[in-house]
């Protein structure tokens, strides 16, 4: 009996393991390596078929820190996040509250809205490029106005935002909508009954039990923040001059563009440090009380 | 059946719902509208919103024979399905190894695979390409796939899902004979249907959208997704702003229609997944 428990338990040591190996199998060779090559690329001096000559310790992030165009996609970076990130949440709660009950129509604006998160990056970029265009463009023409968006370096960051929290939209309005409709119907009635206005159930009673979805979504929208990269690639090129060069635009650009590994694996391991950072200090204020 | 009256805060929010909705959407409805002008309108000035004619196609024709865009779709569709399956299929069967047995290193090999979450894709591109050339793949539907296989918040959400199943379950399927497989798919994902179908419907989003790797791993044209190709259509014509908008509601088109689709389904299940995720 013992014996056969045993051989038991082994077996399902065994499959156990089975089960386990594929994805462990990716998340090591298409994840952990790499990940593992580039930390190793950034401290090394590697040539440009990507084969390592020898240990350079921090002389890399040395000369990256000195560079301008570094210092340039980080400033890019941080204003990208520290403006998309609240300007998100902000729209998605207010769309998701505007739109949360069951009022007539409410199913089909849920629809259209929620559907713009199908919308892929490059057709978002693609259309906004069109829409900002200063001489054939609408938007300017309908304002009235004469800015030059993506040529002037003032304001091209400001409408690679514009898409990035455009596409944000979306994904956040979903959730929100959600989550305002599980809110516990009891608790808002009884709070109206002791004569709470629609704005203290709002900020005293809703937001705190929605916050769960609050912190997931600041979260992912920082890691995509940090990551932003695309619409940069197609819209802007990083320019004009520099005005919209990212950290993730400018590794691609270094490492498969130029070929220099080395430079490439610096910027990756920088930009990993920031998204760790700015999760866990997201993760920490969310702890304490109020609303992050 | 609540009756609803109307009143006229009530007419001026509705408004305010209509004006909002608009203006969300309206980037989709300007590549819409311009995608009917011909070149001519587009060079007027000042430009309007609404093209003459609804009828003028030629911009679409243009799309399909300036480019392979069937071919682009074909690729899009087939990698995508290609990462979907693979990746929830290694994450079913790893959420029901922790789920359901007893090993040693569980713990540890569970937090390994939720480690992959805190590298972001995109940094390691470089180097995953290396890794993909010597394997010779590059230009080929496993390299434009095979990067995106480790699912980790897959496997996280579908061993929280796994795990509110009543055991009983299994004991009843294992007294019928059934084994960890059949169990796994004729009962256990039959039941937490809701689930995997919405992580489904993210990884079918998030890789039809992909854009970065596949530029980079691909260099024929052949070989493109609908993403990368839309984006070119400006490089080879940069003035025809009608066909790059052509282009553009064509791609947009497939995903906003199979998300309206399975709409219900995953907004039901995502409030689920973010209270417990």
């Amino acid at each position: 009996m013992l014996m056969s428990l045993k051989r038991h338990k082994k077996r399902e040591q065994a499959r156990a393991y089975l089960y386990l190996f594929p994805i462990l199998l990716f998340s090591v060779v298409f994840v952990y390596y790499p990940f593992l090559k580039t930390a190793l690329f950034s401290v090394s001096t590697v040539n440009f078929m990507g084969e390592i000559t020898g240990f350079s310790g921090l002389d890399n992030y040395r000369y990256l820190f000195s560079r301008r165009e570094f210092s340039a996609a980080l400033g890019n970076t941080l204003r990208l996040t520290a403006i998309n990130v609240p300007l998100t949440l902000l729209i998605a709660l207010c769309l998701g509250k505007l739109f949360s009950n069951s009022r007539p129509g409410n199913g089909l604006f849920q629809t259209l809205i929620a559907s713009t998160m199908a919308v892929s990056m490059s057709a978002a970029s693609m259309t906004f490029r069109v829409l900002l265009n200063p001489t054939i463009g609408w938007l300017n023409a309908f304002l009235g106005i004469g800015v030059r968006w993506y040529e002037d370096r003032n304001t091209a960051l400001y409408g690679i935002l514009m898409v990035t929290v455009w596409m944000g939209i979306g994904f956040g309005f979903l959730l929100f909508q959600a989550a305002f409709r599980n809110v516990d119907r009891s608790v808002v009635d009884s709070a109206r009954l002791d004569g709470a206005g629609g704005m203290r159930i709002l900020l005293l009673i809703e937001l705190p039990l929605i916050r769960p979805t609050i912190l997931y979504s600041v979260c992912t929208n920082t890691i995509l923040a940090l990551m932003t990269s695309g619409p940069v690639m197609i819209i802007t090129k990083g320019g004009p001059s520099r005005a919209t060069t990212t950290l993730i635009y400018l590794m691609y650009t270094t490492g498969y563009g130029s070929g220099n590994y080395a430079m490439a694996a610096c910027i990756a391991i920088v930009s990993f440090f920031l998204t760790l950072l700015f999760t866990l200090v997201s993760l920490q204020s969310n702890k304490g009380e109020g609303i992050g | 059946m609540k009756k609803h009256s109307f009143s006229l805060p009530d007419a001026a929010l509705l408004l305010l719902r209509i004006f909002l909705c608009l203006l969300v959407v309206f980037p989709c409805v300007y590549a819409f509208l311009g995608s009917f002008k011909t070149a001519d309108e587009f060079s007027r000035l000042p430009p309007r919103l609404f093209p003459d004619s609804f009828l003028n196609l030629s911009n679409y024709e243009a799309v399909f024979t300036l480019a392979p865009m069937g071919r682009y779709f074909f690729n899009s569709a087939g990698t995508t399905l290609l990462v979907c399956i693979v990746k929830l299929l290694s994450a079913m069967l790893a959420a029901y190894a922790f789920t359901y047995f007893d090993f040693r290193f569980k713990k540890t090999l569970f937090v390994f695979l939720l480690g992959t979450m805190m590298i972001p894709a995109d940094t390691v591109i470089v180097t995953n390409y290396q890794t993909v050339s010597r394997l010779a793949l590059t230009d080929t539907w496993l390299g434009i796939a095979i990067v995106s296989f480790a699912g980790a918040s897959q496997m996280f959400m579908l061993t929280q899902a796994f795990s509110q199943a009543p055991l009983a379950l299994r004991q009843a399927a294992f007294l019928d004979g059934c084994s960890d497989l059949r169990f796994l798919f004729s009962v256990l994902l039959p039941y937490c249907r809701p689930v995997w179908v919405t992580l489904f419907m993210q990884a079918f989003v998030a890789q039809w959208n992909a854009y970065l790797w596949p530029l980079l791993v691909t260099n024929s044209d052949r070989m493109r997704t609908v993403q990368v190709g839309i984006s070119m259509l400006t490089s080879t014509e940069d003035t025809n702003y009608q066909v790059i908008l052509a282009g553009t509601v064509a791609a947009i088109l497939p995903p906003v229609l199979l998300f309206i689709l399975v709409r219900r389904l995953i907004s039901h299940s995502l409030t689920e997944g973010a209270v417990s995720g």
